[in-house]
């Protein structure tokens, strides 16, 4: 068992140190820590499940061992920028001021093709609209376009546009969800009126209903089976 | 800060639970051998019956720790063990002492090989 123990601790910390080697891009929207307790946990957890000659010790020790693991790192990282920065990298600047920084780019086995990608999937053509594209260490293009190539704002207009809030679902698929309509300070009563307004009888014959901070409802009647 | 503790006390918890196990059987595997050796001795000097009465002192002492042995070791490797022991017994009883100290002398490795299996060692962690 304790040579269970330590392989896992052995080629837990190989892999980490591979997945940051293999760069930003493989890591996807997990840490190198998180993304290797997923890839390890499951095949970890197949062996015993599968094999009734392996008692489940065998499977158990070596996750128990990668959870605490995993738990101590991402403590290490929330706590010190330094660990956090060996063990998850940091964030490169690979457009700057609207031009390409070759050298971040070679260094994070990143291509022309897939910046381009990113920046097309961000609904930008024009490079040189880019004052800084970021990879993030996480594995996403983070773009932050020049002033003048940025959309108008409200606030940028002098306008002053009223806040709705976030729209609370009330009616589920037929369902009141009762705790969302006090929460909002809400009655039966109040929605009984509204469905009233909407000329519908019965909460079952309402697929949606959401209320935003405006009390702004917005109502989405059943469709009638076929 | 606490999380981090409490997963640095895990690890150590596992450590020392496996090292322990590793002690214990050190204890018990020395053990069978020393009474399945001691049998042999016997039966070389053709005492057949203390020769059994060591072999199944030897075989209870195992099934005691069934449970233990079975929740920590490849069930492969206990389900042979406990063959090894009939097959012991039984040529026992015919009193054939050449199949009977090969038979013994391949469960004595056998038990001898759960230890080394799991004792901590760069042979084992490579």
């Amino acid at each position: 068992m304790v040579i269970a123990f330590l392989r896992t601790i052995i080629l837990y910390a190989f892999i980490i140190i591979g997945i940051r080697l293999m760069g930003k891009r493989q890591v996807g929207e997990l840490e190198p820590s998180e993304l290797v307790l997923a890839l390890l946990i499951a095949d970890l957890a197949a062996v015993p499940m599968q094999d009734f000659g392996i008692p489940l010790l065998t499977g158990l020790i070596p996750i128990l061992t990668l959870l605490c693991l995993t738990m101590a790192l991402s403590v290490l990282t929330m706590k010190s920028v330094r660990f956090r920065a060996v063990l998850c990298g940091r964030p490169s600047v690979i457009v700057e001021n609207g031009k390409l920084r070759q050298s971040e780019m070679r260094k994070n086995r990143f291509t022309l093709d897939e910046l381009m990608e990113e920046l097309r999937m961000k609904g930008i053509t024009d490079l040189s609209a880019v004052k800084y594209a970021i990879l993030e260490t996480n594995g996403q293009i983070s773009v932050l376009l020049y002033a003048a190539q940025q959309p108008v704002t409200a606030r940028q207009m002098g306008l002053t546009p009223q806040e709705p809030g976030l729209p609370m679902v009330i009616i589920n698929d037929g369902r009141v969800i009762t705790r969302t309509l006090h929460s909002r300070g809400l009655s039966e009563q109040w929605l009984k009126n509204q469905l009233r307004q909407h000329n519908v009888q019965r909460t079952e014959d309402v697929f949606l209903l959401t209320v935003d901070e405006q009390n702004t409802v917005y109502l989405a009647k059943k469709e009638a089976d076929k | 800060m606490k999380r981090f503790w409490i997963a640095l006390l895990l690890l150590g918890a596992i450590f020392t639970g496996t090292l322990f196990h590793i002690r214990s059987l050190h204890g018990f595997t020395d053990t069978l051998a020393g009474l399945l050796e001691q049998a042999d001795e016997l039966a070389a000097a053709e005492q057949w019956e203390q020769a059994r009465t060591l072999t199944d002192q030897a075989k209870d002492t195992w099934a005691d720790r069934d449970v233990y042995l079975h929740v920590l070791l490849r069930h492969a490797d206990t389900d042979s063990i406990y063959a090894g022991f009939r097959e012991t017994l039984a040529l026992l009883d015919s009193r054939e002492y050449g199949e009977y100290a090969a038979a013994n002398a391949r469960l004595i490795t056998q038990i001898q090989l759960l230890y080394e299996a799991e004792q901590l060692t760069l042979k084992n962690l490579l």
